[in-house]
């Protein structure tokens, strides 16, 4: 009787013959299956710029630091500017920084920083850097590497020392004046270099809701310089404690997210409800880009799913064209005593075969596109595991299911006349 | 064992075209013992054709009843019959119907394919089923290769190497040249030599001159019955 083992032994059977019908028909073979290959091709390659798309968002959205919370002054309009200074709101200010500092339990340290409108006075200099203030606590919580001397210390903030530390371009750009204990005039003042950054990865920064400061291209001076670079006053407000960002430090990830609705409540409270601020989680930016990609992968799935429809028509119009060629084998084989689930199995087999190559063929080419992209397009690209098993997997699915009405219709027929049949 | 190996009894089958019935078997009464070698005679549209199709499993009659080795087979699924026919039955056509992808030895092996057992030497039985058909020299030749004679011969291999219990064969000779068809008849006598049931339909009064027994169908009726 049929155990189970002379059941595997006979589909085994049945399949092998089934694949050398296939490769008597090469050409043909080869044919039916361009649509799955293109399909899988297809999958393959968006799963994979996807991926490496999603990579690269999370990576810099993971360089602002997901323990970092970044709180950032928003220009006002003149008449919000009114409205600010009747409800005695001042802004970003160290008061701020010090209170956050002070009442939110998780917060370890917060840094300030300050845009500063001025220019260096160079004529080798090949572009304009950008000119902050920030307290010495900033390189810490950036992570920022100094490759040469020191970054700005609470000392140098006590003294109020006109030093400055430099990114790396702009200390290559300056050549000798841009060496340790040399001097840079910025507007009238003389400030000495203590210390120049290593090198930081360059990005493409267009990432739309974070904007990554490019460290290479900036000067640090200290909090305290600001006053002495002589920026014009034109506020009455005490310019000095007027910042344009504070990263402030969370000690766990775990905190962020409560610690980030602590300190909305406390710029609430200082700031007398006027949002002249903004707040930018990472951690939070990074669980959005986490759903968009979760949309983005529907959608590629679909179309996707579009791309191996087609080419599961393809192949089923083929295999309904094979069974019709075929009914006399069909009636011989049933003549000798293939039972009707013998020939759906059968047929069924040499769709999922052909699909199943498709398939591993679609994912060479897949990948030679992928690596096309990359090199072409310089696009970043990841190749994952799941990009290649989804596409392998449809690939079977779209055998199984479309193989499965060619083989019916095989299974069907009367043998009578499939060996009447000429 | 059953004293006949078909019990066909009552047989009737019609096919209606449009207004008219055509009745191709009326009534047929059909026994055959174990071992004989029974020719079916009749000129076309007789019914033999539909008379073997009942007899190998294929169709089935509006009424009548059909033991095949005691088994109701008319009763039987689509799983039970190709059971039967993969161990019990080996067929034999005018055209051949070999697998032209497949060589002489890939044919011969086939039926194992949906046997329901595998006997333990396949190889040695396919061996064995060439060599009495005399086609040793051929195992890895494609029927494109060989004579028509030399066709039947593979197809005449293939329905032995199961080792069945009835061979049905229909005009095995109508393609063939007179010589060869004689070769292939003497093949058929050989076998019932050997204690094989064969019932061979034809409508050439010689070739039905090789069986034991030969029965003559006439607008769905047997009208002779003669040994």
């Amino acid at each position: 009787m049929g155990n189970s083992y002379t059941t595997w032994y006979r589909t085994l059977k049945i399949l092998s013959v089934a694949t050398r019908f296939l490769l008597q028909r090469k050409l043909r073979s080869a044919l039916s299956i361009l649509g799955v290959v293109c399909g899988v091709m297809a999958v393959l390659a968006m799963i994979s710029i996807g991926e490496g798309a999603k990579r690269e968002a999370i990576r810099q959205i993971e360089r602002l630091g997901t323990k970092n919370i970044y709180i950032k002054a928003i220009p006002l309009t003149q008449d919000q500017q009114h409205k600010a200074r009747e409800r005695l709101s001042q802004g970003l200010n160290r008061k701020d920084t010090a209170r956050i500092k002070a009442s939110c339990p998780h917060v370890t340290d917060v840094a300030a920083l300050s845009e500063i409108k001025a220019s260096v006075r160079a004529s080798n200099l090949e572009f304009s850097p950008q000119i902050v203030a920030c307290s010495p606590n900033y390189a810490t919580l950036k992570n920022l590497f100094i490759s040469q001397g020191r970054f700005i210390s609470d000392y140098d903030t006590k003294n109020n020392n006109l030093v400055c530390v430099l990114g790396d371009a702009v200390a290559r750009s300056l050549g000798p004046n841009g060496k340790l204990g040399s001097n840079l005039r910025i507007e009238d003042h003389l400030l000495q270099v203590v210390g120049i950054l290593g090198r930081q990865e360059a990005t493409n920064g267009d990432s739309s809701a974070v904007s990554i400061r490019n460290f290479n291209e900036m000067i640090f001076v200290p909090l305290c310089a600001k006053n002495a670079l002589g920026i014009r006053r034109d506020e009455e407000r005490d310019i000095t404690s007027d910042l344009t960002e504070a990263v402030v430090h969370v000690d766990e990830v775990d905190q962020v997210i409560f610690s980030s609705a602590l300190i909305r409540r406390t710029m609430d409270v200082l700031h007398r409800g006027v949002e002249d601020y903004q707040m930018v989680i990472p951690l939070e930016l990074l669980n959005q880009a986490q759903r968009t990609r979760r949309i983005f992968s529907v959608v590629l799935g679909a179309i996707a799913g579009v791309s191996l429809l087609v080419g599961g028509i393809g192949i089923m119009n083929i295999m309904l064209a094979t069974v019709s060629e075929r009914t006399r084998e069909i009636g011989i084989r049933r003549a000798l005593g293939a039972t009707r689930t013998d020939i759906t199995v059968q047929f069924l087999g040499e769709t999922v075969i052909l699909t199943l190559a498709g398939g591993i063929i679609g994912i060479g080419f897949g990948l030679g596109a992928v690596r096309l992209v990359t090199e072409w397009a310089g696009w970043a690209t990841a190749i994952t595991l799941y990009a290649i098993t989804i596409p392998l997997l449809m690939s079977l699915l779209v055998g199984v299911f479309f193989g499965l009405y060619p083989a019916c219709q095989a299974a069907k027929m009367d043998p009578i006349v499939a060996l009447r049949h000429e | 064992m059953a004293r006949y190996l078909i019990e066909a009894r009552g047989l009737h089958k019609e096919y209606s075209m449009g207004s008219t019935t055509l009745r191709v078997l009326k009534d047929i009464h059909f026994l055959v013992k174990n071992g004989e070698f029974v020719a079916v005679m009749g000129a076309s549209g007789s019914g033999k054709s539909t008379l073997l199709h009942i007899l190998g499993c294929f169709d089935r009659p509006d009424r009548g009843t059909y033991l095949l080795g005691g088994n109701d087979v008319l009763r039987a699924s689509d799983k039970a019959v190709s059971r039967i026919r993969s161990t019990q039955i080996g067929f034999v056509f005018q055209t051949f119907n070999l697998l032209p992808e497949l060589n002489v030895r890939e044919n011969v092996e086939l039926p194992f394919l949906y046997a329901p057992s595998r006997p333990s030497d396949v190889k040695g039985s396919v061996t064995q089923a060439i060599a009495e058909v005399g086609l040793q020299g051929r195992m890895d030749h494609r029927p494109s290769e060989l004579s028509g004679g030399e066709m039947q011969r593979v197809a005449i291999a293939r329905a032995l190497v199961i080792d069945p219990a009835l061979v049905l064969a229909d005009e095995p000779t109508g393609n063939l040249d007179s010589s060869t068809g004689m070769e292939i008849l003497n093949l058929f006598q050989a076998l019932h030599a050997n204690g094989t049931t064969i019932i061979l339909v034809t409508h050439d009064r010689e070739v039905a001159a090789h069986a034991q027994r030969v029965v003559t169908l006439r607008d769905g009726e047997f009208v002779h019955d003669m040994v």
